[in-house]
């Protein structure tokens, strides 16, 4: 008995030692709970980057590990996330997965402990304003909201436009930075209404914007309240475009809308199923291979997020000072899906927008949006 | 546009009607609090849509979902509350959301975490009028509902089963004492709320197009305010209180947009009430 403990303890500390030689990086995102689907996303988006990294040699020879928790979308659990990769993990970088109000929550306790932190998606201001070690590869919400007004008023030629507005981090900043962009090309608002994140019914609601007749209807939702939205709306007999961002950028939104409705629907993104970039047709191809699933912009992010981490390590050292170096050297880099650029001074990212329409059973390009004085944030 | 958010509100309130008629009944006989009767609404929609893949026939999914979301009301009631009447009753009604919240993550590991469509069609057609329009699922859920609420009746007030659940909701033990069947008329009682949830769970599911483990998050606590608005144990109050919560909801958002999400509504009606009326509309005094 005593002889089989030893061993035991032995073949722990042998598997320990060769754990040692794999370089961690820390993830969190909602597993469970109401965003457990986004966060499955972004969690198998991250775990086929390290895949397909450990799978050309790692980095500097050593390979990948993604340490991995669930935040069930409550701050306070994300922060004590924070702390545990670092502290107890030894994370050298790590990656949010989640929506603003955790990433948020965790940014600042990853600024005080000096590890760098990089939002896959969350996209509300504040996060990357919370210090020098939180960067973003996410599309930050006032770009995204200004290339919609672009989208609306320059490529579909609205002139009234409604606005719904979900009332959450995300919702509210992408509106925001839509109306005031909207109003300078010389659009009308002829409508604008807030409505509670996890909303079913916007009858009342479509039914207030018809009597207007807009021109398109602007509406910042995630897939679930985006699917309620089309649905809602080509029911009660509206018609315009529904311009989206992209929190609708996920199969669900397609199949959860009723009777096809989302067909017809643009949105603003970063994941453009029809670009002919190798890494890109390989990423839709074998998420879909492996997950039984169609890819969206949030798994898309996460994989991004892995290959910008990987790219700093090589270029800053394995070290959480060596990655946050790193980062910032970043410039062009090969292998993203969402046409990433380098970070900007205030570490957010650069990249072209590109508009993505709803026909039939997928999205398709609609349109692309590269002028700088737009993308940058 | 009136008309048109009277058609929503009628088709809301009937969801809210199916789910609170049975919470109160419960109430009514047992005096418990059974917040687990959003997890069986939620079993309802979540079976309803998988019997819907298997046979492709939505009457028989519909009916045999409910069906078994009745048998579930039937297990809780026996294997989770049945020994605990006789304590204080925040016993049972601890043992109601702990039961709710496991439940929840076991439907989610049965099922998986995502949404899923629910479509069906149901060869209604939709009414299309210049100011109206009603649509062929809106045409459904509301004759669905008519017609339980119509069966509800005739239950409770022509069979004798009826008035041995208003007799045990009157006075258990005494109905007991005079040779009535009380375990029997209980489970009758369970069956026929959680029935009406399981239906209620698959209606809702095709309306919104969307199934998932948490749908009973919203009327877990939203049932529980319509009951409070009717009364305690009044099913006629739990009828109206539906209808009329659904219609406050749905026109104060049709008049001041969302001020305030529309659960806070249904919150700051039950807090006015309890405060001036706490019986209810049609409640009775004794608790």
């Amino acid at each position: 008995m005593k002889r089989f403990l030893v061993l035991i303890l032995l073949a722990m500390i042998v598997a320990y030692a060769i754990s040692a030689e794999t370089i961690k990086i820390g993830f969190f995102a909602p597993l469970t709970g109401f965003a457990a689907a986004d966060g499955t996303s972004a969690l198998h988006g991250a775990q086929l980057a390290i895949k397909l990294i450990n799978s050309k040699g790692g980095v500097n020879g050593k390979e990948l590990e993604l340490v991995y928790y669930d935040d069930a979308l409550k701050a306070d659990q994300a922060v004590s996330i924070a702390y545990k990769l670092v502290q107890k993990d030894k994370v050298v970088v790590a990656i949010s997965g989640s929506y603003s109000g955790t990433t948020r929550a965790a940014a600042g306790i990853f600024q005080q402990l000096k590890v760098p932190m990089i939002s896959a998606y969350a996209v509300h201001p504040q996060i990357t304003a919370t210090g020098d070690y939180i960067f973003r590869v996410g599309t930050l919400a006032t770009v995204q909201g200004r290339a919609g007004a672009h989208l609306a008023v320059e490529k579909i030629g609205a002139k009234k436009i409604a606005v719904l507005v979900m009332d959450n981090d995300f919702g509210v900043s992408l509106a925001k930075a839509f109306v005031e962009e909207a109003k300078k090309l010389g659009a009308e608002i002829v409508y604008e209404e807030k409505y509670p994140l996890g909303e079913k019914d916007f009858r009342a609601l479509l039914l207030a914007i018809k009597k207007l007749d807009p021109d398109a209807i602007y509406a910042t939702a995630y897939y679930s309240e985006a699917a309620h939205i089309v649905s809602q709306a080509k029911e009660l007999g509206i018609y315009v475009p529904i311009i989206g961002q992209e929190g609708y950028d996920s199969p669900k939104f397609i199949e959860l809308a009723k009777n096809h409705a989302a067909n017809g629907t643009v949105i603003t993104t970063d994941l453009d199923r029809d670009s002919e970039d190798e890494t890109v047709q390989w990423f839709i191809k074998t998420y879909k291979e492996t997950y039984g699933i169609d890819a969206d912009m949030v798994a898309a992010s996460a994989f991004d997020a892995v290959v910008i981490a990987a790219k700093a390590i090589e270029l800053g050292g394995e070290t959480p000072e060596g990655v946050k170096k790193g980062l910032s050297m970043i410039k062009e880099i090969e292998g993203t899906v969402t046409g990433f650029k380098g970070f900007t001074e205030k570490r957010e990212a650069m990249r072209e927008i590109t508009c993505q329409v709803v026909i039939g059973n997928r999205f398709h390009y609609f349109w692309k949006i590269t002028d700088p004085e737009i993308t940058t944030p | 546009m009136f008309l048109q958010n009277l058609t929503n509100s009628l088709v809301l309130g009937s969801v809210y009607v199916l789910i609170a008629v049975g919470l109160t009944l419960v109430y009514g006989i047992l005096r418990i609090l059974h917040i687990a009767h959003a997890g069986i609404y939620a079993f309802g929609a979540l079976m309803g849509l998988t019997l819907y893949k298997l046979t492709g026939n939505i009457l028989v999914s519909m009916i045999l979902s409910a069906a078994l979301s009745g048998f579930l009301g039937i297990l809780v009631y026996r294997y989770f509350y049945r020994k605990v009447l006789s304590e204080s009753r925040i016993v049972p009604l601890v043992i109601s959301i702990g039961l709710f919240v496991a439940m929840q993550d076991l439907y989610r590991l049965i099922w998986g975490p995502y949404k899923e469509a629910f479509s069906v069609n149901f060869n209604i057609p939709d009414i299309v009028t210049e100011n109206l329009i009603i649509t062929g699922d809106q045409i459904f859920i509301v004759l669905v509902t008519i017609i339980s609420l119509v069966a509800l009746y005739f239950i409770m007030n022509k069979t004798k089963w009826g008035k041995a659940l208003k007799a045990c909701a009157d006075d258990l033990q005494m109905t007991g004492a005079l040779g009535i069947n009380i375990e029997r008329t209980v489970m009758l009682g369970f069956f026929m709320g959680s029935f009406l949830a399981g239906l209620a769970g698959v209606l809702v599911g095709i309306y919104d197009n969307s199934v998932y483990p948490t749908m009973g998050e919203v009327p877990s606590y939203k049932a529980f305010v319509v009951v409070v608005l009717g009364g305690f144990g009044s099913l006629k109050g739990a009828v109206v209180a539906g209808f009329i919560l659904a219609g406050a909801e749905t026109f104060l958002v049709a008049w001041k947009g969302f001020l305030l999400p529309r659960d806070a509504i249904a919150f700051i009606a039950m807090i006015l009430l309890l405060m001036f009326k706490p019986s209810g509309i049609f409640g009775r005094e004794t608790g």
